[in-house]
């Protein structure tokens, strides 16, 4: 899975660059001739013209609300502080306590808060 | 005896630790008072509006709304939303009491039995764009002796900084280990 260049993903990027600017030509000839041309050519079944600036505004106040909807989202999934999330989760409350041995390191675990906090703030010898 | 410290925002906030006998403290943390400057300020700047609308739309109604609801305002915020002080009265065999008090007058007091205490902790988490410490009561999970089924925020408007913090967790401290080492006296 490297993303070393291969002949089949050339053949990929140039078939999707064709293709990109066929669709951008498309929709400059869509928004900017005539519709009387387009009919005289035979060409009558095209959408609307106002779609040629509506769809574009869409998209462009999406991605500017998108901003505004990621930082809201982000703050609704913070914890609250009554939560006991701020405090443990899942995989500490079901962690396995290994033995302890003489001479090895201790093996790494989740330190309950009370301990953290008897070590932080009452042990300043 | 008071000693001063600063709030999470900087505003002055002022700790009373009381020991009213070897196993039972009162920690009382007092907030600023409601400065004139900014009741002035608010109530200028309602009033202002008030009177552009007004201008706007020669209704003399829009006056008299703006002063009723500048004292309805006042009136509820006095009552339900400015806390004058936050305190704690630890027990030693009986129990937490937390209390709030509002500029008004009014008291809101919470109990919590020492059977449902685990533990007194200083917390960190993440609020509004910042990451505070605050103190919280941990109560004891019924089914699992090692798990906590609730977390109690304390002094959630005045927001002490860590070193008013560290002071009141190391008096709860002082009381909550005595109960391990007396267990006969329930």
């Amino acid at each position: 899975n490297s993303p070393a260049p291969l002949p089949e993903r050339a053949i990929y990027g140039f078939a999707l660059f064709l293709g990109s600017w066929f669709g951008f030509m498309l929709y400059l000839i869509w928004a900017y001739v005539p519709e009387t041309w387009l009919f005289s050519l035979g060409l009558t079944y095209w959408p609307q013209k106002y779609w040629a600036v509506a769809l574009p505004v869409y998209l462009l106040v999406a991605i500017g609300i998108g901003y505004v909807l990621l930082f809201g989202i982000n703050m609704m999934s913070t914890a609250p502080l009554n939560s006991t999330h701020t405090i443990t989760d899942n995989y500490a409350k079901k962690q396995q306590r290994k033995k302890f041995q003489e001479e090895a390191i201790p093996a790494l675990r989740d330190i309950p808060i009370s301990e953290v906090n008897r070590m932080f703030f009452l042990s300043e010898k | 005896e008071e000693r001063r410290y600063r709030s999470a925002s900087g505003e002055p906030i002022a700790l009373r630790a009381l020991q009213h006998s070897a196993s039972c403290r009162e920690l009382a943390v007092r907030c600023p008072r409601l400065q004139l400057r900014s009741l002035s300020a608010v109530t200028s700047a309602v009033w202002l509006a008030a009177y552009g609308l007004f201008v706007l739309s020669q209704n003399s109604m829009v006056l008299s709304a703006a002063i009723f609801i500048t004292l309805i305002g006042l009136i509820i915020y006095l009552h339900f939303v400015k806390i004058d002080q936050e305190s704690l009265l630890v027990i030693g065999s009986l129990g937490i009491q937390v209390t709030s008090s509002y500029a008004s007058g009014k008291e809101s007091t919470t109990f919590i039995e020492m059977g449902r205490v685990k533990d007194v902790v200083i917390n960190e988490a993440i609020h509004m764009q910042k990451v505070i410490y605050y103190l919280c009561i941990l109560l004891q999970d019924p089914g699992d002796p090692q798990g906590v089924s609730e977390i109690v925020p304390l002094f959630q408007s005045s927001k002490p900084r860590l070193d008013c913090l560290i002071e009141v967790y190391k008096s709860c401290q002082e009381i909550l280990v005595q109960r391990k080492t007396a267990p006969q006296s329930n």
